[in-house]
């Protein structure tokens, strides 16, 4: 891996978090995990997955398991979209934005309910319109910056 | 040297003097929180140490109305552990790992503490509604006295948090309606965003409770304040752990702080309490 992009990983983390701590309940994290597995060698992207998984099951407050479930459904909607778009389409980002704010109501639905919690539901509603919003912007921006990275080939 | 080096050298060394203004104003600010932590008093039977909180809530996870502190089950902590600060109390450990936990707040809807109003001395269970958002009292008889701006406190019912730790303040009291119960609203003491330390409250054993009441017997009544006396607190853990709260500068600050009644020192312990905590240690 080349030193530019092992910069570029670690500012966009410290980035995500400190995002994540001013907006809570928005993952600032899930676009990179979809920029590495698209522009990454597949060891880069577990390293980087399993990291920022730990991150969010640390710093989150729902069981063990919703980071997994989180991360896993994000893997599975990119694989199974990718097949009926073009992989690197920002209308193909909207779309997976919109399905992870929906994934996250059902998500944090679905784990309160498990651990008889209430949530405030107009909080999370809020966190999904975030959630859908920022996902392809944030995706826009990290793709234009990764592919501007002086080793890179495609480079301008 | 000419009147342009002077002026240069001089605003050099006025910003590295507004620097340092700023850090030492940093460090009084945390001097006095840490001060205010120290002074807080553990009900008997319970064991009082410090802990910094490391977040807020965080990422797409943080449902909860929940702060991350930096002390886990590697310091003894376990669920359930009381959280205080020194306006009230803060919350409860949620989940815990080896070197962090994560504090339910009590603003939060799933926080339920058994209360007692301190004047009318009225039982109820105090509920969170969400972030910035009233506290509501639950279960307070439709003929219960009970009056604003009063004090609720732990009842110890639940046996989570000691009893007569203060943990919210009544802002009104509605009655009316078909309901059998009044209405009651109440505010938190402490503001969740300017949080950023708080102390863990955990029960003493029974044995170190005989021993404590050993030593005090031997030492005689005491004399000023028992939270300042951090050297001679009820127990070297908590001693140990609030002092290990707190930076060099920041103990200096506070060690300044205390109040000497003798015009000695203020943290030297007595030596009826010296002997006996040696003894304790001997022993065990």
């Amino acid at each position: 891996m080349m030193p530019w992009r092992i910069f570029f990983w670690g500012i966009f983390s410290l980035l995500g978090v400190w995002l994540q701590s001013l907006i809570p309940g928005v993952d600032f994290l899930a676009p990179g995990f979809i920029l590495c597995v698209q522009e990454e060698r597949w060891p880069v992207t577990v390293w980087l997955a399993v990291l920022w998984l730990f991150i969010q099951e640390g710093t989150g407050s729902l069981a063990f398991g919703s980071g997994i479930l989180w991360y896993g459904a994000l893997a599975g909607l990119y694989y199974f979209g990718h097949w009926l778009f073009e992989a690197r389409n920002f209308l193909f980002m909207f779309i997976l934005g919109i399905c992870l704010g929906l994934l996250h109501f059902l998500l944090t639905y679905v784990m309160a309910y498990l651990n008889d919690w209430t949530i405030i539901t107009e909080r999370v509603a809020l966190e999904c319109l975030l959630q859908a919003l920022i996902f392809p912007v944030e995706w826009g921006l990290m793709f234009l910056l990764y592919n501007h990275l002086p080793e890179d080939a495609n480079a301008l | 040297m000419g009147a342009r080096e002077e002026n240069e050298r001089l605003k050099a060394e006025l910003g590295v003097a507004k620097r340092e203004l700023a850090m030492s104003r940093e460090k009084v600010s945390e001097a006095e929180r840490l001060a205010a932590l120290l002074h807080m008093r553990a009900p008997a039977g319970w064991d009082l140490s410090g802990a910094r909180i490391i977040s807020h809530r965080l990422g797409p996870n943080a449902s909860l109305e929940t702060i991350l502190i930096d002390k886990g089950s590697l310091e003894g902590l376990g669920v359930n552990t009381p959280v205080a600060s020194p306006e009230g109390v803060v919350g409860r450990v949620l989940r815990i790992s080896p070197n962090a936990a994560n504090v339910l707040l009590i603003t939060d809807p799933n926080s339920r503490i058994p209360v007692t109003s301190q004047k009318n001395r009225i039982q109820g269970i105090l509920r969170g509604e969400g972030p910035n958002k009233e506290l509501t009292l639950e279960y307070v008889p439709l003929g219960a006295p009970i009056e604003e701006n009063e004090i609720l406190v732990t009842s110890g019912l639940a046996e989570i948090f000691p009893k007569g730790i203060p943990a919210a303040r009544v802002i009104r009291v509605a009655k009316g309606g078909s309901s059998l119960f009044q209405t009651v609203y109440a505010a938190p003491l402490f503001a969740p965003e300017r949080l950023e330390e708080v102390a863990l409250l955990r029960r003493a054993s029974d044995s170190h409770l005989a021993m404590e009441e050993m030593a005090d017997e031997e030492a005689g009544p005491r004399e000023g304040p028992l939270p300042l006396d951090v050297g001679d607190s009820a127990s070297p853990e908590r001693s140990a752990a609030a002092i290990s709260a707190a930076p060099p500068t920041a103990q200096g600050a506070v060690e300044k702080a205390k109040p000497r009644p003798n015009g000695g020192s203020g943290t030297a312990p007595k030596p009826g309490h010296a002997a006996s905590r040696k003894k304790r240690q001997e022993g065990t």
